[in-house]
């Protein structure tokens, strides 16, 4: 009873400051942006710079049935200015380490276009430069992979590769597996393995794919930045005190502070999610997600809180905390940047988390693995956060 | 209703005693003053007794609860009233007191009743942030009376107030203590503390130097006075003489006899008179 008096006057104090309007306005704002301004369809520039070491003649044959097939299609020549580099290039099979030295210059590519031989889709652009050197400053300047594509003396197909250095172990394995085998081999074989469809595949269009990642900002950061603002707001009044000699428990008065963000993270997270992704998640799992993972980051914004007297004074540790939380966006966005350290960020399994949720084929067992670490973590933040605040209580 | 034995109180990295091994009982029904200067230790003794501050040694004994032990229940027979004022500004004055009653599980005063006594009629449905900050002291005066408590502890209540309000807040707990609520009252406002204290402790360092009733103590340590102003020559001339002085009351004979009066008042010394003779300290 009096954890829900509490809880109704929080919410009568959010309903009355603008913190509140903050949040629900700022997932409007969300929800418009990606409604008008996101295309369902990717339209994203893929594509990779190549470099073929072998006479125009050969060049026109390698290409000619795949033109005839319509699976590539010749374009117009793109233009690009790469700015003046220097870099090493490391052969990663004999260690030999290369050094260029590029001035600023604007390249002349020819351009083909190319398409999913199975579904017909338009798939990457494939910009073909004049020399190596080209390739590997125009690979190195737009973060690209590169390739240079050879005939041996046994008109075998060789390649070398061009990686950033950043690309996971599966993808540089996938490239060795792809060429060490001769073609007829690897069609062979995988002419011989029979595929069966377990289900439907979905794939997330670029609006749902955004999805997650606001979820995760307006829940874990927006949810540990506001808790914060109404604590400091609290100790300014100094209505703690007040709350401390009453028959209430402080921990009532903070987990009060708890619910009023998990509300308004449930409202301001429903705005985005349910016109986006209609009725496609799994509301059940996205809800016990969103709530101990909010709880979590609500726990620790209170931990945080009960350390400094004031907003102006945590300033330091908020933004470095938010900034920090933000990192595994790069992972889910550039899934070949995924080192192991990553994974440690709580925001990391939040992503994949409600990436699972919105997905046809959900991992449940993932969901509820991580939900149990969040809604544990949390309880201990809080307990802490709770003999914090009993602690600090001054007169 | 409070008993307190051998308290002392440290603040972290500073190994200087807010409070010195202090000792004191204050009696069910009895208006306790504790007096001091700012940084006496006064208020560092309140947030023990009130359980904001964690007791570190001695034994305190608040309405019958060992401070040492977390028992919340004991706020439904407290009422603290801070010197600082704490309501919350986005609630009406009405809605902060209806919270506060709502989180004790003793029957609670009405809220428009406490409102309208400490004088803030009209004022019920508006919200704290646009009140003055007397008028914000007057709202945490009355939720501290909310749980209608036993034990009430009292910091400061009158600061800042004008004299007229002053007074109504000085009635109010006058009556409430002569209703048999025990008052804890903090001040370093001595006519206050004249006024409404059966007995007072003076504080001074972290030690009380001095317990007693205002009366023993102005018997014990003041001197009554007589400020006299007469005519001589044409001339006002004032003399103070004390009146257990042999010659002091011949000399007021005298006066009386001879000379024109134009005032004549007898006068009593104060307790702030009283503190800086026994403590040499101001209460500032």
């Amino acid at each position: 009873m009096k954890l829900l008096s509490s809880y109704i006057k929080e919410m009568k104090i959010a309903a009355r400051g603008f913190y509140f309007y903050i949040e629900v306005g700022f997932a409007v704002i969300l929800l418009l942006i990606l409604l008008v301004a996101v295309n369902e369809s990717s339209v994203s520039k893929n594509y990779e710079f190549l470099y073929y070491d072998m006479s125009d003649e050969l060049f026109d044959v390698y290409y000619s049935s795949s033109i005839e097939d319509g699976f590539v299609e010749v374009s117009d020549n793109t233009s690009f200015e790469a700015k003046a580099l220097s870099f090493e290039v490391t052969n990663e099979e004999t260690g030999a380490v290369t050094s260029y030295d590029f001035d600023k210059t604007t390249y002349d590519v020819k351009t083909y276009m190319m398409y999913d031989r199975d579904t017909g889709e338009f798939n990457k652009y494939l910009y073909i430069t004049d020399t190596e050197e080209a390739m590997i400053h125009l690979s190195y300047a737009e973060k690209k992979v590169g390739a240079t594509t050879r005939f041996s003396d046994d008109y075998d197909v060789e390649y070398d590769y061009f990686i950033q250095g950043f690309e996971t172990q599966r993808l540089r394995d996938l490239m060795y597996v792809v060429h060490n085998e001769s073609q007829d081999v690897l069609m062979e074989t995988v002419n011989s393995i029979e595929v069966r469809k377990l289900g439907e595949v979905e794939i997330l269009n670029n609006r749902e794919n955004l999805v997650p990642v606001m979820i995760v900002f307006m829940g874990s950061l927006m949810g540990f930045f506001i808790v914060m603002a109404y604590i400091f707001l609290d100790k300014a009044e100094g209505v703690i005190r007040a709350f401390a000699v009453t028959p209430s428990s402080v921990w009532k008065y903070l987990l009060s502070k708890i619910m009023v963000i998990t509300t308004t993270v449930l409202v301001s997270s429903s705005i985005i999610a349910i016109p986006v992704m209609g009725l496609q998640p799994n509301y059940l799992l996205f809800y016990l997600l969103l709530i101990v993972t909010t709880f979590a980051f609500a726990a620790l914004g209170l931990l945080v809180a009960s350390y400094f007297d004031s907003i102006s004074k945590s300033f330091g540790v908020l933004y470095g905390t938010m900034i920090a939380l933000m990192i595994p966006a790069f992972s889910y966005f550039i899934p070949s940047f995924d080192p192991v350290w990553l994974r440690f960020f709580p925001t990391y399994p939040m992503l994949q988390g409600f990436k699972e949720i919105i997905m046809v084929n959900t991992d449940v067992g993932y969901v509820l693995a991580y939900s149990g670490v969040f809604l544990v973590s949390g309880l201990i933040l809080f307990l802490l956060a709770n003999i914090r605040f009993k602690k600090t209580l001054t007169v | 209703m409070i008993s307190v034995k051998n308290l002392s109180h440290t603040y972290s990295n500073n190994k200087k005693l807010a409070v010195n091994n202090i000792s004191f009982d204050v009696a069910k029904g009895e208006t306790f003053g504790f007096l001091g200067p700012s940084g006496a230790g006064k208020s560092t003794t309140q947030g023990i007794l009130t359980g904001l501050l964690k007791q570190q040694s001695g034994e305190v004994s608040v309405a019958g609860y060992d401070t040492m032990k977390v028992e919340n229940e004991r706020f439904n027979k407290i009422g603290v009233s801070f010197e600082q004022s704490n309501v919350y500004g986005k609630l009406t004055a009405k809605e902060n007191l209806e919270f506060y009653a709502k989180l004790f599980d003793v029957p609670t005063r009405d809220a428009i009743e406490l409102i309208h006594l400490i004088g803030l009629e009209g004022k019920e449905n508006d919200r704290a942030e646009t009140f003055s900050k007397g008028m914000k002291h007057r709202l945490t005066f009355a939720r501290s009376m909310i749980n209608n408590p036993e034990l009430w502890f009292l910091d400061e209540p009158t600061t800042g107030l004008d004299p007229t309000i002053a007074a109504t807040i000085k009635d109010i707990i006058r009556e409430k203590t002569i209703g048999g609520t025990t008052a804890f009252l903090t001040t370093h406002n001595m006519y206050i503390a004249d006024d409404l204290c059966d007995r007072v402790a003076f504080i001074i360092d972290g030690k009380i130097v001095l317990v007693d009733t205002p009366k023993n103590l102005k018997l014990q340590y003041g001197q009554k006075l007589v400020d006299i102003e007469y005519i001589n020559d044409g001339n006002v001339v004032k003399e103070t003489l004390k009146t257990i002085d042999e010659q002091d009351r011949l000399r007021v004979g005298e006066i009386v006899n001879k000379y024109e009066i134009q005032t004549m008042h007898t006068k009593e010394a104060t307790l702030e008179e009283i503190f800086i003779q026994v403590t040499g300290r101001r209460l500032v």
